[in-house]
């Protein structure tokens, strides 16, 4: 029928994207492929579509954010792939328990409804993983931002974005109980800014900036003192200024995005070789496994969007950009659907979190802005980053739904 | 032989993509088109209560009641739904002296209250549920 061809046509063009791009890898890596890689990748696939069609049936919310998701994702795994057969498989890994995380985010977050009430503890969490940083940290690219268990390396900052948004969202949505305490918002204000400075020990700018922009537009939608909001953003210029003339990274970053070709040998190199990977592509790209992303640095992670330009095409690239708006849309969008004010903030937080985070590191590799070292959510190679991702969505898949409050809960019960 | 393959899937795969984008697009398009702000202050409307998104014929999310609101598959109903299962003339809701009346206007498949399915002139309480074919409607008077 037509109603059912309509809400399927999206989840049916995903499926055929991510068996074209599968074939294709296939004869790109001829007979070297194994088995076990193969079934994986195939595993995926049918995974994904099959998602995509539960959540139509145990979601009464949205339904267009695990697509659009997906074919982030998508894009992401045929690209890391084919730069490095080893990650590709690691993220294979990593995108299965990423849904699986999704789901459980769902579920646990739809069972439990106490999450309002909890700032001290992911106050406490927030800061522990920051010990546990600067204790255990390795450090990676400049930052100190990895913490290594055994085999697996994570990124603590990752997890405690989410606790940002919690501490935030708990805050503003029990102002009333907050008000109690005098000057509470300038304690919280205090909070995040220790926060930053953190990460700004830990040189992990990029992160810093993510902090800092979903605390502003936070402060400046709920923040009853408008006072607040103001210094905030004073505070920013200061600290900027404070930590262009401070510290040489900043300024090292801040020389090579306003004069790159200056600095080509050393600090400019990266940017440079993402603008020769964007402008080689041109309009529809090399053809896949046709063009040199391994030319630039870290290409997998933060500079994947230069390399996926380079080979499927900058019409691809400005595909990837204009889903990320969709994505934030939908964010907004459940936001002010949203009557419960805690998952009205959550949703608001997730969807800046997306916009902010995407947007920063775009802008970075095309040298709109200057560069700070951040991965593209869902479609960078990294474990925490899309583990963290996912739970992400899960939580804003949460928001979309309407939210009983206890009390009618209870009501419905009796 | 790898190259032409490689050629020809990055138009493919740019296609689909944009395919991908211009359908999800739509179904959003669909979604927001009847989100035009209407004030209503002291008036009783009915709210649309099916994801809109899924129907798959042109409905506006809230239908203030003036006077009289009518909805049927007809083109003259102040509701017009292309439903198979809507007659063409399927219910009315008429005011009269501030309190609202639901009338079943001899539908083939009938007019249901909070599930229950009417015969006579029901008189309307705020947040009752409105149900023809597949659609729901929630009934919103807050005088």
């Amino acid at each position: 029928m037509n109603k059912g061809i309509l809400s399927r046509s999206p989840r049916n063009l995903l499926f055929i994207f991510q068996v074209l791009g599968l074939t294709l890898l296939l004869i790109y890596k001829g007979k070297d492929i194994d088995k076990l890689t193969l079934g994986t990748a195939v595993g995926l696939v049918l995974v994904i579509y099959l998602s995509n069609y539960i959540l139509t049936k145990i979601t009464s919310g949205d339904n267009y954010i695990f697509l659009i998701t997906t074919m982030l994702v998508s894009i992401g795994i045929i690209m890391i792939y084919r730069i490095n057969e080893g990650l590709g498989i690691k993220q294979l890994i990593w995108i299965s328990m990423g849904i699986f995380l999704f789901f459980l985010t769902y579920f646990i977050i739809r069972k439990i409804r106490i999450w309002e009430n909890l700032t001290y503890i992911y106050l406490i969490g927030a800061y522990i993983l920051f010990i546990i940083t600067f204790v255990f940290g390795d450090r990676k690219h400049g930052a100190i931002n990895w913490v290594n268990i055994g085999q697996f390396s994570f990124q603590p900052s990752e997890i405690i974005k989410i606790l940002l948004i919690f501490i935030l969202s708990s805050y503003y949505s029990n102002k009333d109980r907050w008000k109690e305490i005098k000057y509470s918002s300038y304690y919280l204000m205090g909070i995040i800014y220790s926060f930053i400075m953190l990460l700004f020990l830990q040189k992990d700018l990029g992160t810093a900036l993510v902090f800092y922009t979903i605390f502003v537009a936070i402060q400046f939608i709920y923040e009853d003192d408008r006072k607040l909001v103001l210094i905030n953003i004073g505070l920013s210029i200061f600290f900027g200024i404070l930590g262009y003339t401070l510290f040489d990274h900043v300024k090292i970053r801040f020389q090579s995005w306003l004069n790159p070709w200056k600095y080509i040998e050393r600090q400019g190199y990266q940017i440079t070789q993402s603008l020769f990977a964007i402008a080689e592509g041109g309009f529809f790209g090399k053809g896949l496994g046709l063009g040199h992303p391994d030319f630039i640095p870290v290409v997998y992670t933060d500079f994947i969007f230069s390399a996926i330009c380079e080979e499927m095409g900058i019409f691809t690239g400005i595909g990837i950009i204009m889903l990320f708006m969709i994505l934030v849309y939908r964010g907004f969008k459940i936001a002010i659907a949203q009557r419960n004010k805690f998952y009205r903030l959550l949703a608001l937080g997730i969807s800046i979190l997306f916009g902010v985070q995407s947007f920063i590191i775009l802008g970075g590799v095309i040298k709109m802005i200057p560069l700070t070292g951040l991965t593209l959510p869902f479609i960078s190679y990294g474990g925490s980053s899309i583990l963290t991702s996912f739970i992400a969505l899960g939580i804003l898949q949460i928001c979309s739904e309407e939210i009983k409050t206890k009390e009618e809960l209870d009501e419905a019960g009796d | 032989m790898y190259n032409i393959l490689a050629l020809l899937f990055k138009y493919i795969f740019i296609i689909i993509i944009y395919l991908f984008i211009f359908s999800i697009i739509r179904l959003i398009y669909l979604d927001i088109k009847g989100m035009n702000v209407v004030s209503f202050d002291n008036k009783a409307y009915i709210k649309l209560i099916n994801r809109k998104d899924y129907l798959p014929y042109k409905i506006e999310e809230y239908y203030i009641i003036d006077k009289v609101l009518t909805l049927g598959r007809h083109g003259e109903n102040h509701i017009v739904v292309k439903d198979p299962y809507i007659s063409k003339e399927h219910f009315q809701i008429v005011e009269d002296e501030d309190e609202y009346y639901l009338e079943d206007l001899g539908s083939a498949n009938g007019t249901y209250l909070n599930g229950d399915k009417i015969y006579d002139i029901v008189k309307l309480q705020d947040g009752d549920i409105i149900k023809a074919g597949q659609i729901e409607f929630l009934f919103v008077n807050r005088k």
